[in-house]
């Protein structure tokens, strides 16, 4: 399971799913989903699709030549690089921010926690030059690759009829984000149930768990479902009292400070995931609204089971554990303080134990297929009592990468244990 | 730590939506304008803290109140005062008012009170007084005079003769649309009280007037009415600027009659609906109200708020501050002689949340 | 043939005693029935200023007086906090579950009916828009 297979476990997913769809027509979506909003400026083919899909793997947009979008956007863990609580970058830098998955990110409108990239082409950018993800000061060490590298030049020249100086970053973003716009997954067994009919679908637990997601929970308002498909999300953004509680007795002073060192020049990207602090200030950062103060973007819930851990830092580790922090009105522990700025939307349960279990059990449900083989490592408890091995690590990274990643080894042997052989990982 | 914030840093660190505010800091500073002559303040009101028993409350209302707070806390430069704009507490009792008073005392700066019916007809007043002071009065803040009514008052009869008990008087006028309530009116002993307080003042003197009703008649049925209302803006017109602050409506209302613009406070509590929403009773709304967004109920802050008021040149724009929608700026325009919405009061800039109702 | 001419001269024989047939109403019988539906508005306005409805002293009538901004005509329509289209004793009972924090009632409970039917009064006159948000 080194480079080699990885690399071509990644393409047979993209020629697999490239294939599925019609050269330059609207994407087929699965059951459950709304076709994928493609803008006119950047329609899909398959070249483009696959030359996204390089890109998207290349380690050389590092500063170390170790990390790419795949680092923490890992298609053999649902495009995150769960386990881990945060990501790590070049140097196992930690940044302040859990990597949220590629799934069906197309459907979003804004793009990071905090919706401060306005489209995916414009998201695909940052991570490149920030210091604690790729670590490049600037762009033009990828410009250098894809105007000299040969299978580049070709690809590019193929799919945008541009080479040497022609091509620029906007295309190597559109072709990025080209790819990512095929990473859709519905057809869980909650889709094939509750919009196709098949009543054997899911369990009776998982039935009943949708029925707390739609009443006593009060999920359905921001996890939202229609008449005929479910984005499990409205794409606003919402304080829910996960991280900022952490720093809402300092919020009088360090709000007005980080405004204050913004409009002196500082970077949101950078500031945002470097800084514990800022990073907590949710939207805030990136509007200065009062109301966003604390608040982040509402996930998808698909696939849910498999991106663990949970919320923009991490900080939730099972989906259990959600659970009870919304049960608890937007706090962790049952002492800690509720923030002054918690969104109108959240606020105690009163869910009982088998209604919180049954939420779980729903949302297990909303596992496309072509994901589940894959687990969220922090799912299984016991795995964190086994001894250390480090199998199956990659021969071309070297060990201490392997080892240090993700907050128990185990966890991460356990993940490359999985049987993600082939094709069938996708 | 002071920031200074002047539109041109506000602008470049802003490249978000159209209509986003930044922490509200006084973004409108008239280049020609006195500096003495302006300033800023908080106007929060409407919280109806309500008890369900013993030391149990509304959470829903308790958040709201908590968040006004710690938001106008955030403000910098900070505001001169805080204006608590009546209905603090829901029926009137001790334990409402002291809870709300609880919250209030978090915030940084100077607070002044106006009554609200929700505040008075359990004991007419008693108990808020020993709190927050008279119950109406006036002062002079950096050239402009303010006035502060007790609005809220009605028909001798109603309030003495009528209702067996105390309590029993406080639960009919709480229900906004009960017919066995009584309208609203400031009465003979204030209005008596404000000609000779106003004797006093310039003609070119700035008045900022605050009342719980809104000083118009806009629809009896749920007491959006003033009933001298006429009587009192008589008293007000050979002024030349003239701003009246009114709560009571949960709702973004603004108006102008004669020499005098209205403008209405949003609830932290809870909003209300537009008095035309009600098919089977003739009313009249504000013109030229532009309507604040339609609330969706899951989010128990949204459609309501409060409001930053910025004074300028005796000149006074409301930035309404709400929870969950885009923030409203509504702002005296001297070329048009009435407030305007700062955004939205060409008819083709409104949005849907704003005409779906 | 036969069954015809004998419910014909059940009919004949009804009209003749004096006791309306299936298809008539009386005049009476119109104001009583009308009396009957305003007494049960008046439950439902008793209803909709009842703190027992939830469990936190709030009211219906705290955020909609008069019934107002509930559009009872545009129901059936989609509803976001439901997920999907729904009818209007469905965000009733929304509302009865989450801002009022009480317990939900089904379709055919009197009190329900009792809602519904004070709601739908203070709307009369408006015209039906179903499906509009």
């Amino acid at each position: 399971m080194g480079p080699p297979i990885h690399t071509v476990r990644v393409a047979t997913c993209a020629s697999i799913l490239s294939g599925l769809f019609m050269m330059g027509a609207a994407l087929a979506q699965p059951l459950g989903l709304p076709p994928v909003p493609v803008p006119a400026d950047n329609p899909q083919t398959p070249e483009k699709i696959a030359l996204g899909d390089k890109l998207f793997n290349d380690k050389r947009f590092s500063s170390t030549g170790e990390v790419s979008c795949a680092t923490c956007h890992d298609p053999t863990k649902a495009f995150t690089d769960s386990p881990l609580v945060t990501s790590k970058g070049i140097k196992d830098l930690t940044g302040t921010r859990n990597a949220p998955t590629v799934i069906n990110s197309a459907y979003f409108k804004l793009f990071f926690w905090d919706g401060r990239s306005l489209d995916m082409e414009d998201q695909a950018q940052h991570p490149i030059i920030n210091p604690v993800e790729m670590g490049l000061l600037n762009h033009d060490p990828v410009l250098q690759i894809v105007r000299t590298d040969p299978d580049y030049v070709a690809r590019f020249k193929k799919v945008f009829d541009k080479q040497g100086e022609q091509v620029t970053m906007k295309e190597v973003q559109q072709a990025i984000a080209s790819f990512e716009r095929t990473i859709v997954a519905g057809d869980s067994p909650f889709d094939r149930w509750h919009f196709g009919g098949d009543q054997t679908a899911v369990s009776e637990q998982a039935k009943r768990g949708f029925d707390v997601f739609l009443t006593k929970g009060r999920c359905v308002s921001c996890h939202t479902i229609e008449q005929d498909y479910a984005l499990f999300t409205d794409n606003r953004f919402h304080n829910i009292g996960v991280g900022v509680n952490r720093i809402q007795k300092e919020i009088p002073q360090f709000a007005p400070a980080f405004l204050s060192a913004k409009a002196a020049g500082t970077d949101v990207d950078k500031a945002v995931l470097t800084n514990p602090k800022a990073s907590e200030l949710g939207r805030f950062a990136v509007t200065e609204t009062l109301d966003e103060i604390g608040a982040f973007k509402t996930s998808t819930l698909r696939n849910v089971a498999v991106t663990a851990p949970f919320m923009h830092d991490g900080s939730l580790a099972t989906l259990r554990d959600v659970v009870e922090h919304y049960n608890n009105g937007g706090i962790t522990n049952p002492n800690d303080l509720v923030n002054d700025f918690l969104s109108g939307g959240i606020r105690p349960l009163n869910l009982t134990e088998d209604e919180m279990s049954d939420l779980v059990a729903f949302m297990e449900s909303l596992t496309s297929p072509q994901f589940a083989a894959q687990k969220a490592a922090s799912a299984n408890p016991a795995s964190c009592n086994v001894k250390t091995t480090v199998a199956n690590s990659s021969p071309a990274a070297p060990a201490s990468n392997s080892v240090s990643r993700g907050i128990s080894a185990v966890a991460l042997t356990e993940s490359r244990n999985l049987p993600v052989s082939g094709g069938e990982g996708m | 730590m002071d920031i200074k914030y002047d539109r041109r840093s506000f602008i470049k660190t802003s490249t978000m939506s159209v209509g986003a505010a930044a922490l509200p800091l006084t973004m409108v500073e008239l280049a020609f304008a006195k500096p003495s002559d302006n300033f800023t303040f908080a106007y929060i009101s409407d919280s109806h803290i309500q008890q369900i028993k013993g030391t149990q409350f509304v959470r829903n209302w308790d958040r709201g109140l908590i968040r006004a707070v710690a938001e106008t806390n955030l403000l910098t430069p900070k505001p001169d005062f805080i204006m608590y704009g009546g209905d603090l507490a829901q029926m009137g009792n001790k334990p409402e008012l002291d809870h709300g008073a609880e919250i209030l005392s978090k915030l940084n700066g100077k607070v002044y009170h106006v009554m609200g019916e929700h505040d008075y007809y359990l004991d007419l007043g008693e108990y808020w007084s020993k709190l927050f002071g008279k119950q109406y009065y006036s002062f002079n803040h950096k050239g402009v005079h303010f006035v502060v009514l007790n609005s809220i008052l009605t028909y001798d009869d109603w309030t003495f003769n009528r209702w067996p008990s105390a309590e029993q008087r406080m639960a009919e006028m709480a229900g906004l649309d009960n017919p066995n309530g009584s309208p609203f009116m400031v009465g003979d002993k204030q209005r008596e009280w404000l000609k000779k307080d106003l004797a006093k003042v310039k003609k070119d003197t700035p008045i900022v007037v605050f009342s719980h009703s809104p000083l118009q008649k806009i629809y009896k049925g749920w007491n959006f009415w003033t009933e001298d209302a006429e009587q009192v803006q008589a008293l007000l017109a050979p002024f030349d600027k003239v701003t009246v602050f009114y709560g009571h409506v949960h709702q973004i209302q603004y108006n102008q009659i004669g020499n005098i613009a209205f403008t209405s406070a949003m609830a932290t509590a809870w909003p209300w609906p537009y008095p035309q929403s009600y098919a089977q009773a003739q009313q009249l709304l504000p013109k030229l109200t532009v309507q604040m967004n339609r609330a969706d109920p899951f989010f128990e802050r949204d459609a309501t708020g409060w409001q930053f008021i910025d004074v300028n040149s005796g000149r006074a724009s409301a930035t309404f501050n709400l929870y969950n929608n885009t923030t409203r700026t509504v702002a005296f325009d001297p070329q048009a002689g009435h407030p305007k919405d700062k955004t939205y009061q060409d008819e083709d800039q409104r949005i849907s949340p704003q005409v779906h109702y | 043939m036969k069954i015809a001419s004998v419910i014909a001269c059940a009919a004949l024989a009804l009209s003749v005693t004096g006791v309306a047939s299936a298809d008539e109403f009386t005049k009476e019988d119109l104001a009583r029935w009308q009396e009957q539906f305003d007494g049960v508005v008046k439950q439902g306005r008793g209803l909709w200023t009842d703190s027992k409805l939830g469990t936190n002293g709030v009211v219906c009538a705290q955020c909609h007086p008069n019934a107002a901004n509930t559009h009872p005509e545009t129901y059936p329509k989609f509803q976001k906090q439901l997920g999907k289209v729904a009818n209007f004793w469905e965000m009733v009972n929304w509302c009865i579950r989450n801002p009022l924090e009480g317990n939900q009632l089904a379709a055919d409970d009197p009190k329900m009916i009792a809602l519904i039917s004070y709601a739908t009064w203070e709307r009369r006159g408006v015209k039906l828009e179903p499906g509009k948000h």
